[in-house]
């Protein structure tokens, strides 16, 4: 050991806090991608997962033809994208914690909240993966010819249903920052999202009084805007709408988020959570 | 570079602590749930000079690693107050992170499934390192730390030294000028202790203030400037390294091997006027008789005559070390 070239020193080498972030989020981006392509765990949720329920739901569907078969793998997609933020992305801070770099993160100058998006945009960006492999799957399966109808408008709600899931993300990772055991109540949030987005059927079909329920749920209008898109029912007042409702609760997430990750750290320190498991 | 020199030339203190209290709550039972406190740190006030090797020793349990998390702004004190560098660590958190650095003794820590050059690149992302510097800086303390071959393997390749010694490249990404090393040789090999120790010492050559954590009282002895002795809790001794060993320099040492020592031959060696303490160490199979005596080798025959009956070996008389200084205060404070 013992290095005989002149030490370069990084005291000199520090960069604005704005653009320091962003190279945070494509680094954060980068090795959860590299983290997540060795672990099986993470394949099956985001790859085979959804799979399975697009082939299961285009075998039940496949006698009413027409817009149903792109209905569901849109869905099942969503499904696929749901799954993978729940468990994957708040899952991962567990897994900091069981490795011991949670404490690492909290000690040092980044945000936690700017990992935790990063790691939140390299998981719902995977998932978008598993959604073209469904299409393409069932397309080949069935025989079934699924073109998307209105291909910008979808392109453009695509893209704000990934900032608005990796939004979502950050109001869900500050309780595993609190309580490692949250996860057996995080479990419990995967199938009423299904439901109450509207990813598999309409909201039309459940009670009047989960409605306002699904309006609060970014996945919901997200659900709206693909499903729109896809089947070429999309008005344009309508998908603006959709739109808005993603940005409006995509920011309103960042900011309870925020709020949240203030509060659950604080409690962690007070606690000694941050290497508890 | 500049601040450490002006905090050493000054004398500055680049660590303060004043009356320092962490307790911990647990809950015991079921349905009538009681809240048991523990005391883990209890009123402790030290300060460490810019560019000062300072070393926390203490048994388990002492409270070294909570005294460390709570200056690396990862636990917050139930009363006291901290600095480093002149920032408060529960008030302004931000500051002392861009400036410190720290370990954590053992494996955990790392991204084992990404390689090591993989974990500095992030972790020097993470401390908002330029990636320019990054570059040049990640190789340069690969080498330093002797991983520069096996920098592309993955982590849960490596051995448990080369884990530790990446943890020593990790936190010197940003080139802090405070590090807390928290039992960094934990776990290694005499080699890989002695390497660590060394990158240690190179790190005290270039004026950074450390506070090292260690159950090993050689190294502290050899490394630390100061050092302060923490039991149940509470800082018992605070000295430079021969200061303390004067609190034993009125003791010799007499080691006695011994096979199968009866306890009430120990008990009554202990009632001995002759006889400051007596400890008992097992290796293999004998036992190491370690009598502290103010008589010295004049306490010999009497103490032999004492162990009439049992199979006596080797005696050696030495003067106290860090170590017997350690037990002492340890001893003493219950």
């Amino acid at each position: 050991m013992g290095a005989t070239v002149d030490e370069p020193r990084s005291s000199e080498g520090r960069s604005t806090p704005w653009l320091a972030n962003l190279r945070v989020v494509a680094t954060t981006c980068e090795m959860a991608l590299k983290h997540a392509a060795t672990d099986s765990f993470i394949i099956f949720a985001v790859f085979v997962q959804p799979l399975i329920i697009a082939l299961l739901g285009l075998y039940m569907l496949r006698e009413r033809g027409g817009d149903y078969a792109i209905f569901v793998v849109v869905g099942s997609g969503l499904t696929g994208l749901w799954s993978s933020l729940l468990f994957v992305s708040g899952g991962a801070l567990n897994q900091e914690r069981w490795s011991g770099t949670l404490e690492s993160l909290v000690g040092m100058p980044t945000s936690l909240e700017v990992v935790v998006f990063g790691k939140n945009l390299a998981y719902v960006t995977q998932s978008l993966g598993s959604m073209v492999l469904a299409y393409a799957l069932a397309s080949l399966l069935f025989g079934t010819p699924l073109h998307v109808a209105q291909p910008l408008l979808f392109l453009a709600s695509i893209i704000l249903t990934t900032v608005s899931f990796v939004c979502l993300g950050l109001l869900l990772a500050p309780m595993f920052v609190a309580n490692p055991d949250i996860r057996n109540f995080v479990n419990a949030l995967e199938y009423p999202m299904y439901i109450l987005a509207g990813f598999l059927f309409p909201i039309a079909l459940l009670p009047g009084w989960t409605t306002p329920l699904s309006y609060v749920l970014a996945p919901y209008w997200a659900a709206e805007a693909l499903h729109a898109a896809s089947t070429g029912t999309a008005a344009l007042n309508n998908m603006a709408l959709d739109w808005g409702m993603l940005l409006v609760l995509g920011a309103a997430y960042v900011l309870i988020g925020r709020w949240l990750f203030r509060v659950f750290l604080r409690k962690a320190r007070q606690d000694a959570t941050l290497d508890f498991f | 570079m500049r601040m450490r020199s002006k905090l050493r030339g000054a004398g500055l203190n680049a660590i303060e602590v004043e009356g320092l209290r962490r307790v911990y709550k647990a809950t015991i039972g079921v349905i009538r749930r009681k809240v048991k406190e523990v005391e883990a740190v209890d009123d402790i006030s030290f300060s460490v000079v810019g560019g000062e090797l300072f070393g926390l020793l203490g048994p388990n349990g002492a409270g070294k690693t909570t005294t460390v998390k709570m200056l690396t702004t990862l636990l917050l004190p139930t009363a006291g107050t901290a600095r480093v560098l002149g920032y408060d660590v529960v008030e302004t958190p931000g500051p002392v992170r861009s400036r410190i650095g720290f370990i954590f003794g053992g494996e955990r820590g790392l991204y084992w499934r990404l390689s090591g050059n993989d974990n500095l690149r992030y972790f020097a992302s993470l401390y908002h390192v330029d990636p320019d510097v990054a570059h040049q800086r990640i190789p340069y303390l690969m080498d330093m730390v002797g991983l520069q071959a096996r920098g592309n393997e993955k982590v849960e390749g490596y051995s448990r030294g080369m884990k530790q010694r990446l943890h020593i490249a990790r936190t010197l990404l940003h080139d802090p000028e405070v590090l807390f090393l928290d039992e960094p040789t934990i776990g290694l090999d005499p080699v890989g202790a002695r390497e660590l120790r060394q990158v240690v010492r190179n790190l005290q050559s270039e004026s950074k203030t450390i506070l090292l954590t260690t159950h090993y009282m050689f190294e502290a002895d050899s490394l630390c400037d100061r050092i302060a002795v923490i039991n149940h809790g509470r800082i018992v001794a605070m000295d430079t390294p021969s200061g303390l060993k004067k609190n034993v320099s009125d003791l010799s040492v007499i080691e006695i091997e011994v096979f199968g020592i009866p306890d009430e031959v120990v008990e009554t060696l202990r009632q001995s006027p002759a006889v400051h303490s007596v400890s008992v160490e097992n290796r293999d199979q004998r036992q190491a008789l370690l009598v502290h005596s103010p008589l010295g080798s004049e306490a010999v025959p009497e103490l032999l005559a004492s162990l009439d009956g049992t199979r006596v070996g080797k005696v050696t008389v030495r003067e106290p070390t860090l170590e017997d200084a350690y037990v002492r205060l340890v001893a003493e404070t219950g």
